[in-house]
């Protein structure tokens, strides 16, 4: 009988080293790289016990759903703060719950602003890194390719490069839709590649064809009609920018719409009134209605900052639910009327978002023709060739030589707090061209010219200077 | 064989009478039934929603009744000295385990059946597609694996300790097997993990009972998600479980047959 039971413990045995071989190098590995849920990490790195318990029984997509609801309530008494571990959670839950990535980064990426609505641009990393994560665990559908392109064109509205690598990625897929393909003519056209924009639209305008000769419906004739109309649009565009004489080696010796390029004199001075309270004023030369120029201030030794903005993309490398509480980063538009801009900025009643934590701070003045309406690009051109300034024309900080507008002031924690030495005194810093503008910033704000830029008789013509006649100097 | 058969056949006839059992079997057939409305709270989701609320109530209530059904099988035999009816008569200990573990895997495949049953009538009466309903019964067929196992999990403690503590081991060993295969890729993904830390999760994730492994429900809920030969997989994770059922049982005659009773 001991015999027996010596063989059955000696069989249990050479079975259990079996079982384990079977799952730690066969089992294992083909479960985590096939049906593991979520590949965020795992269990323990984001989910409570409670919560990994739900998630361990198979309950996830239902208490996601519940959750999600919820966060809805949360969303529409506008606790907006309580929403976003709602997100986070769902999203571990049931990371194959589009939606709730989708309007998880809109929601971090839009509605966290200050009393004047202007963005808590803080929160953008998390934006981003969460449909990064969303985009990984649902490669099969454009729609978060889409949400997360969406983000660097409209809201970043800078890097126009992550744009179209996005854009690339959802128009690659079977399920977007034919109004959402068109996006990426637009990110082509701002990341400076009209020509691939253009060749972009004939391939649509080729398969809008095909799909009205299968089905002559009213929507597929409006989406052929649409294309053919955008491509007509385009074309005007390139020529009359001068961008096909560039292409034919013509450009030197016609006459196009960026030639000359037009001087937008920027200067500008700002003022604390209060603490934390700014008056940006200044002028552009531009007088048509469009033009907003960016304002920025930051920490000065902010990591990961660039002129007139930051690298998010650096930045968005995890999801965090909480914003650099330390960090201070404001931007806000400033927007030009009759040639000149004047903008108050009430920092005061949102300690949280401007904490002003560390010593020093830059205000930075950035325009990015890329950005620009089409009637202003109309001007300046896709790249900045039409555009100049004699003081603060830059072509260093963006890539591939980008004309833009760059200028930056130096301020300290105790001037914008008006502490030290500031308490009794008031800052005011200017770029070295400043000129007060006197009244203008008056009553006479409500009157607009809207003259064109190429009209001969505007006053800014009289002031055009070479691109070769600029300066790249710092005020 | 025959004496096998004899005490499998009794058990699940004591199993089909016993109140609990099919209380529980009870309340889970109402949540099955209540599921269909239930999934409306996911938008866009229901179908997968629902389906991995019907795999929920399904694991989780054919858990409880195989853990319930098999921690008083042997200590009540002895408690009540039935057991020396059956062992004066020419039946070995083994037999009679083999016999019990048997007849609660049977009683387990009844209730599972009939839940499983009425989950994939509910589901087709929310989506009649064959192709779909076939998909979606795949899971359940790796759950009544892994509900055997856990069944043999249970026997085997029951052979020496107290049904209260055989609850608490048996319920403990399946929420940690259950999460096995995520945590230990936590732990392996984890820069900050040390290399003892990492050795332990591999030994743990060796020895125990890993339940993990027969959850299959991603590609079910998700079917964008592409699987290599799904047949091998299945496969080979039935026969890990007969490998771990085998190595329970074994123990557990041993352990059985030195004991008094």
């Amino acid at each position: 009988m001991a015999k027996s039971k010596n063989l059955l413990l000696g069989i249990a045995a050479v079975l259990l080293v079996g079982q384990a071989f079977i799952n730690v190098d066969y089992l294992h590995p083909r479960w985590s790289k096939e049906y593991s849920m979520g590949k965020q990490g795992g269990l323990a790195s984001g989910l409570g016990a409670d919560q990994a318990f739900l998630e361990l029984l198979g309950f996830r997509e239902f208490l996601a759903g519940m959750l999600w609801v919820r966060g809805d309530t949360f969303f529409e008494n506008g606790n907006y703060d309580a929403v976003l571990p709602i997100i986070r959670l769902v999203t571990m839950l049931d990371p194959k719950n589009v939606d709730v990535f989708g309007t998880g980064m809109w929601h971090i990426g839009y509605n966290f602003t200050d009393e004047d609505q202007r963005s808590d641009r803080r929160y953008l990393p998390t934006a981003l890194a969460l449909g990064k994560e969303g985009a990984q665990q649902n490669k099969e559908t454009y729609e978060l390719y889409y949400e997360e392109a969406w983000l660097w064109y409209h809201k970043i509205d800078d890097d126009y490069p992550q744009a179209v690598r996005w854009l690339k990625d959802a128009t690659s897929k079977p399920d977007i839709p034919p109004a959402r393909r068109n996006l990426l003519r637009n990110a082509y056209e701002r990341n400076g590649q009209p020509d691939e924009a253009l060749k972009y639209m004939y391939e649509l305008q080729a398969k809008a064809k095909a799909d009205y000769d299968l089905d002559p419906s009213r929507q597929t004739q409006a989406d052929y009609g649409t294309l053919t109309s955008n491509i007509d649009t385009t074309v005007v565009r390139l020529v009359q920018r001068g961008n096909m004489a560039k292409a034919n080696g013509g450009y030197d010796q016609g006459d196009y719409d960026t030639k000359p390029p037009f001087n937008v004199g920027f200067s500008a001075k700002v003022t604390v009134l209060e603490p934390k309270v700014l008056l940006v004023e200044g002028t552009w030369n531009v007088l048509p209605v469009g033009t907003r120029v960016r304002v920025v201030l930051r920490d000065k030794d902010m990591k990961d900052a660039i002129p007139g903005g930051a690298d998010w993309d650096k930045m968005a490398t995890s999801v965090q639910l909480d914003p650099p509480r330390d960090l201070t980063f404001m931007q806000d538009q400033l927007f030009v009327r009759n040639m000149h801009f004047s903008r108050r900025i009430d920092m005061s009643k949102d300690p949280t978002m401007y904490p002003f934590a560390k010593d020093n701070y830059i205000i930075e003045f950035y325009y990015n023709p890329r950005s620009a309406p089409p009637h202003m690009q109309d001007k300046f051109g896709w790249n900045g060739e039409g555009m100049t300034d004699t003081n603060f024309l830059r072509t260093d900080v963006r890539p591939g030589g980008q004309r833009i507008m760059y200028t930056s002031l130096d301020i300290s924690r105790d001037q914008i707090l008006q502490r030290g030495k500031w308490s009794n005194l008031t800052t005011v810093l200017k770029t070295k061209n400043y000129k007060e503008t006197g009244g203008a910033s008056g009553a006479d704000d409500d009157v607009i010219m809207v003259p064109s830029l190429r009209s001969t008789t505007s006053p800014s013509a009289a002031t055009t200077v070479p691109p070769g006649g600029a300066t790249n100097s710092k005020g | 064989m025959t004496a096998i058969w004899a005490i499998a056949s009794s058990t699940l006839g004591e199993a089909i009478r016993r109140k609990v059992l099919l209380v529980i079997l009870l309340i889970a057939l109402l949540l099955l039934s209540i599921i269909p409305a239930l999934s409306v709270l996911s938008a866009r989701s229901e179908m997968s929603a629902m389906i991995s609320t019907i795999y929920f109530v399904i694991r989780f209530t054919s858990a409880l009744i195989a853990i319930i059904l098999t921690i008083y099988m042997i200590p009540n035999e002895i408690e009540r000295r039935t057991i020396y009816t059956i062992l004066c008569k020419p039946v070995q200990r083994w037999q009679f385990l083999l016999g019990k573990y048997l007849g609660a895997i049977l009683a387990l495949a009844l209730m599972m059946g009939i839940m499983t049953a009425l989950a994939l009538i509910m589901f087709y009466w929310r989506r009649p597609d064959v192709v779909k309903l076939a998909e979606v019964a795949k899971q359940p067929v790796l759950y009544f694996v892994e509900m055997s196992l856990l069944t043999a999990v249970a026997i085997f403690f029951s052979t020496f300790v107290a049904p209260l503590v055989n609850f608490f081991i048996t319920t403990g060993l399946w929420l940690v097997g259950t999460v096995l295969n995520p945590l230990y890729d936590s732990f392996a993904s984890n820069p900050q993990t040390g290399p003892i830390m990492k050795v332990m999760a591999k030994i743990i994730t060796s020895i125990l009972p890993n339940f993990a492994n027969y959850d299959v429900k991603n590609p079910i809920l998700h079917p964008g998600v592409v699987i290599q030969n799904e047949a091998s997989y299945y496969l080979t994770t039935v026969g890990y479980g007969f490998m771990y059922i085998a190595i329970l049982l074994l123990a557990g005659i041993v352990i059985f047959d030195r004991r008094e009773v």
